[in-house]
């Protein structure tokens, strides 16, 4: 028995190390470590209904950050709204980006902010897992998993 | 001793001879009684009387409404859950689409299943959702089209509630607490 290293452990290293590079290179991942999203949950709607998407963003890095849009494969056309009410009458209006302060918090819930998702491209049931990507400015992405809760989930 | 005989009356009028005050906006007297001829969502033309007999939610809204429209039904389908099942039967809540345009029967009756069996989709051409809209002071319109062919409703948010009557009693909205909608939900339904 000996106790010499393995002959291929230096290259096995070396490859780690690539890899190691290579994730914290990658803009999504630094996005990952700075941003926190709680509570991510899908309101489907019967048929091909528009769906709702709330969740909970935290800005944990240090500097601003800006949320520009998102993304599905789940559907073919994702887009950030606010709900707003004037004089008793309720209407949507469509949000281009929103700047999130360091430490800052928003909140994407019922009757205020919320991504709007339509067009399935598969079927949806609730408690589905369905991958939603968040766009920040400067290219970055997120990966967030929604959870599909009922029309009637509050 | 006049002065306290009063006094010990008006106290014994202001904790059990009067109904305590309703907790959402009550609007009785100011709202006329309930009044429509629409179509349900099985396609029938159908008015108001036929709803009579029930305590009635009347709710201006639309089915490709993804977020504030759900957060209503869902909050009524909460606080109807929250009452007893006598209570609860005697509820029913009137869904009234002012988008006929993508509203059909088909998908008003697909919707309103979703949220229980106490919400019944109505729409109506035109006239009639202006004057149903008119006589209870709400407006509804429809914002631009974008390149798909989708668009925004803009609508009342508040719900209107009648007695079994017909009677208008309350306006109900999404900012009130949960528990003055379940209380007077509960009172609307004993016959208030």
């Amino acid at each position: 028995m000996s106790l010499t290293p393995h002959a291929s452990l230096p290259r096995l290293a070396k490859r780690w190390c690539w890899a190691f590079l290579l994730l914290i290179a990658t803009p999504g991942t630094v996005a990952a470590a700075e941003l926190e999203v709680n509570e991510a949950r899908l309101r489907l709607l019967p048929g091909d209904l528009p769906a709702a998407g709330y969740f909970t963003l935290t800005n944990t890095s240090e500097k601003g950050v800006t949320l520009t849009g998102a993304d599905s494969p789940a559907f073919g056309n994702v887009t950030m709204h606010r709900t707003v009410n004037q004089d008793g009458i309720t209407s949507m209006q469509p949000v281009a980006q929103l700047e999130l302060a360091a430490g800052e918090q928003i909140e994407f819930a019922p009757g205020g902010y919320h991504l709007m998702l339509m067009k399935r491209t598969r079927p949806l049931v609730v408690s589905d897992d369905i991958e939603v990507n968040l766009h920040f400015a400067g290219e970055q992405r997120q990966r967030v998993t929604f959870r599909a809760v009922a029309p009637t989930a509050q | 001793m006049h002065r306290w005989i009063m006094a010990l009356f008006v106290t014994l009028w202001l904790a059990g001879c009067s109904e305590p005050p309703w907790q959402t906006k009550d609007i009785s007297g100011l709202m006329p009684p309930l009044a429509f001829e629409l179509v349900d969502e099985n396609g029938k033309d159908v008015n108001a009387d036929q709803f009579l007999g029930k305590s009635t939610l009347l709710f201006f809204s639309f089915t490709h409404c993804p977020d504030v429209c759900p957060t209503t039904l869902a909050r009524l389908d909460a606080a109807t859950q929250r009452m007893d099942e006598a209570a609860r039967d005697d509820i029913q809540v009137l869904f009234v689409s002012v988008d006929p345009r993508r509203d059909d029967a088909e998908t008003l009756r697909e919707y309103t299943d979703a949220f229980g069996p106490q919400f019944i989709g109505l729409t109506g051409d035109k006239a009639a959702l202006d004057e149903l809209t008119r006589r209870y002071r709400v407006t509804y319109g429809y914002g631009e089209e974008d390149s798909e062919g989708n668009y925004d409703v803009s609508h009342s948010s508040a719900v209107f509630a009648f007695n079994d009557q017909g009677e208008a009693r309350l306006l109900i909205r999404d900012s009130d607490p949960m528990e003055a909608v379940v209380a007077d939900l509960e009172r609307l339904a004993s016959g208030a």
